[in-house]
């Protein structure tokens, strides 16, 4: 094998296949995949599809099959979101691009991450990229939605969508996990990891591995308890606060989690978006201030100054709280 | 021979005669209206009102002139309680009593007139107006800005002598001979950078040069350096005290023209104060829906370099903001944009974290951002539970000691 390096000690990498027989369903997909490999030939490839389904691994397990050992000298990993700019990645690729691929595979591989994060025009570059090197590179973009990819480069890829993954694809990873570390796993448990998980299968094994922590059986307790805590309460206390009218405590709680949780403004107006519908307020109300996560949300793509958002939104609530109050 | 710390230098280098006061500023027409006014004075004679702004020598000049013509001077300023009555009692007190021995007389200084504030405003002034019209000794009195209407009835019964903001030069040569008795060497440039700040104020000046060289034997330019700064920020009170109060759009959208600060930086500090200055929901949601419609357009024009968009920007978070009060402006007092000193304070913790996410993403093929959402937080709960090999985790992570306090200690 060509994974000699000790095994991972966080189990979404540990139990992530290595093999694309190894994927959790996705069978169409696989077969395609495999087919790219038996030909040693493979167009540029397009994944998309929600959290946890498998497409960062397909990508990886791909290139492994492609290359084998060498896979390391062949493939480039980058994620847009972490590149500044399409500049760097556009250098990162070129004197990557200018080596020639080792072993029998004529090209190398690019496998880039997080694709939606990039800005229109910076994907109109991308797009040149591609055009540019496409002797010596395939590219394997990724990303959470495909409608956010620019048509031109849609139209240069082979397109996968890769499906959520149902209670029963989870439960059996998950199983099967279970029994390999040796922790006992109750239905109970599984219920609960679906219920905060859904079909996302690294929040799923991230839950287990957390509620396996505390020693006992992982049940419908310890996975609550470990969603909670990995849930910061500083949102819900926020919420709070601002509709009881004191803006100035409730965007002390924002700064808190920009600084000690490093979320950005977008990761918290996503938290307020699932903490609303727990909010004691009537359930109309739930609603007007769904309306404000909405437009805030979308203001925060638009706007310079991440707070400033937010805290037009508190003072927004601290209006909206006023009204309830009478 | 540097002086013990709590001897403030404005008092310790304050001029004592008026020859001294002329050293400093010259020959000046506001020292010689002055002094002919008291020379002069009857009784039934007009009262004197000093105005001008800040530190340029007002009361100095009354104490100076005082004790030189041997007037016993009878002092009340903003800080005692000026209401009605204790007026009254200064009245009973000194004005109609004349001193038989040792004196010329009383002179009575009401200094900051337009300082008065509160209960009994209005009834403040009639009794000041009262008093001068009553009074056996001279009365002068000393305000910053005497225009106020309020004041009106006191201007009509007072001779007006107004003070100028003092010449850089003027500065630089007291400050200079401050340095030579704390035998300071003082670099020219460094008290011309004082002088400059201080802007005519001679109090700010001293207090800033005694707390840029005090025990030093030299002055640098670095020394002084931090005192823009400072300054900047006294600045940016102003400039929020003006915009908040505005009442037309106009007089809010002057506001930025007027500020040292950039617009960015301006916003900063509107966006911290914005929930002190307006408490009323209604009116503090409105200006934010104003400011948040100023950061989008900010974020369209630097995304699109459409620099033509600047203008909206502006409008949008001076004008926007000030015309969304419904109450009237209430003083407030103001704070410096928290966001960069938190983020400054939490620099450490903030590096530790990254540093975790970094080594998080380069093992599990995400984004440092994901890893930040999606597997931070159960790295947290892990390291909390008693029964994870913490040990291997950090070991295939790569953590240091700081990295795995961090994770445990955190919640």
């Amino acid at each position: 094998m060509a994974f000699k390096e000790e095994l991972p000690a966080l189990w979404v990498e540990k139990y992530r296949p290595k093999k694309l027989d190894e994927i959790v369903n996705q069978k169409e997909i696989i077969e395609r995949l495999k087919k790219f490999v038996e030909e040693k030939n493979v167009p540029h490839l397009l994944f998309v599809g929600p959290p946890g389904t498998g497409k960062t691994t397909a990508a990886l397990c791909l290139v492994y099959e492609l290359y084998g050992e060498n896979w390391r000298h062949n493939v480039l990993e980058l994620n847009a979101s972490d590149e500044r700019g399409i500049q760097t990645i556009r250098e990162r690729v070129k004197d990557y691009a200018r080596t020639v691929a080792l072993g029998d595979v004529p090209f190398k591989v690019i496998i880039l991450d997080e694709c939606d994060a990039m800005t229109s025009e910076a994907q109109w570059s991308l797009r040149r990229i591609m055009e540019m090197f496409w002797r010596t590179t395939r590219f394997i973009l990724i990303a959470n939605y495909g409608s956010k990819i620019i048509e031109p480069i849609q139209s240069r890829c082979a397109i996968f969508r890769f499906s959520m993954l149902s209670k029963e694809d989870i439960a059996e990873r998950l199983k099967f996990i279970a029994s390999r570390e040796g922790v006992k796993l109750t239905q109970e448990g599984i219920d609960a990891i679906w219920y905060v998980a859904g079909g996302d299968l690294r929040r799923a094994i991230n839950l287990l591995q957390a509620a396996a922590a505390y020693g006992g059986p992982v049940d419908d307790v310890t996975v609550y308890k470990v969603a909670g805590k990995a849930r910061p309460t500083e949102v819900h206390e926020m919420l709070k606060l601002a509709l009881k009218g004191d803006v100035l405590a409730a965007r002390q709680k924002v700064y808190d989690l920009m600084i000690n949780y490093g979320l950005t403004g977008s990761d918290i107006i996503r938290q307020v978006h699932t903490e609303v519908f727990r909010l004691d307020v009537p359930e109309p109300l739930k609603m007007e201030i769904e309306d404000l996560v909405a437009e805030t949300d979308y203001r925060l793509v638009e706007g310079a100054n991440e707070d400033i958002q937010i805290t037009a939104f508190l003072a927004q609530l601290a209006k909206l709280g006023k009204k309830m109050a009478g | 021979m540097s002086t013990p710390s709590y001897v403030p230098w404005t008092e310790k280098h304050k001029p004592r005669s008026i020859a001294e006061i002329k050293e400093i500023v010259g020959e000046a027409e506001y020292i010689d209206s002055f002094v002919s006014w008291l020379r002069n004075w009857k009784p039934g004679d007009k009262a004197a009102l000093l105005y001008g702004p800040p530190g340029v020598g007002k009361t100095l000049l009354v104490e100076v002139v005082a004790k030189e013509f041997g007037y016993e001077l009878f002092q009340l300023n903003a800080s005692d309680t000026r209401t009605e009555a204790a007026l009254r009692r200064l009245v009973g007190q000194s004005s109609k009593t004349v001193s038989l021995y040792g004196s010329k007389g009383k002179l009575i200084f009401l200094d900051e007139i337009d300082g008065l504030y509160g209960v009994g405003e209005a009834d403040a002034v009639k009794a000041i107006v009262e008093l001068i019209k009553e009074s056996r000794v001279p009365i002068v009195m000393a305000a910053n800005d005497p225009w106020d209407p309020k004041l009106r009835p006191i201007r009509e019964v007072s001779v007006m002598i107004e003070f100028k903001r003092l010449r850089s030069s003027s500065i630089i040569k007291h400050l200079k001979k401050i340095c030579a008795k704390e035998g300071i060497m003082a670099d020219e440039r460094a008290l011309k950078i004082v002088a400059e700040l201080a802007e005519g104020d001679m109090r700010s000046a001293v207090n800033d040069l005694q707390a840029a060289a005090q025990g030093k034997k030299r002055l640098t330019v670095n020394d002084v350096s931090w005192l823009r700064a400072r300054n900047r920020q006294y600045q940016a009170f102003d400039v929020l005290r003006m915009l908040f109060a505005a009442k037309r759009c106009d007089d809010a959208r002057n506001v930025v023209n007027s500020s040292l600060l950039d617009y960015e930086t301006l916003m900063l500090w509107i966006d911290e104060n914005l929930p002190r200055q307006y408490t009323d929901p209604e009116e503090l949601a409105k200006a934010y829906y104003y400011l948040a419609r100023a950061d989008v357009f900010l974020g369209r024009m630097n995304r699109g370099q459409k620099w033509e968009l600047l203008k909206y920007i502006i409008d949008f978070m001076t004008a926007g903001v000030a015309m969304s009060k419904i109450h009237p402006y209430r003083f407030t007092k103001y704070g410096f944009p928290q966001k960069i000193l938190l983020l400054a304070k939490a620099k450490g913790t903030r590096a530790i974290r990254e540093s975790i996410c970094e080594k998080v993403a380069s093992k599990c093929h995400l984004s440092k951002r994901k890893a930040s959402t999606e597997i931070m937080p159960f790295l947290h709960v892990m390291f909390e539970a008693p029964g994870l090999a913490k040990r291997d985790v950090s070991r295939w992570l790569g953590l240091d000691e700081s990295m795995e306090e961090f994770l445990k200690k955190h919640r």
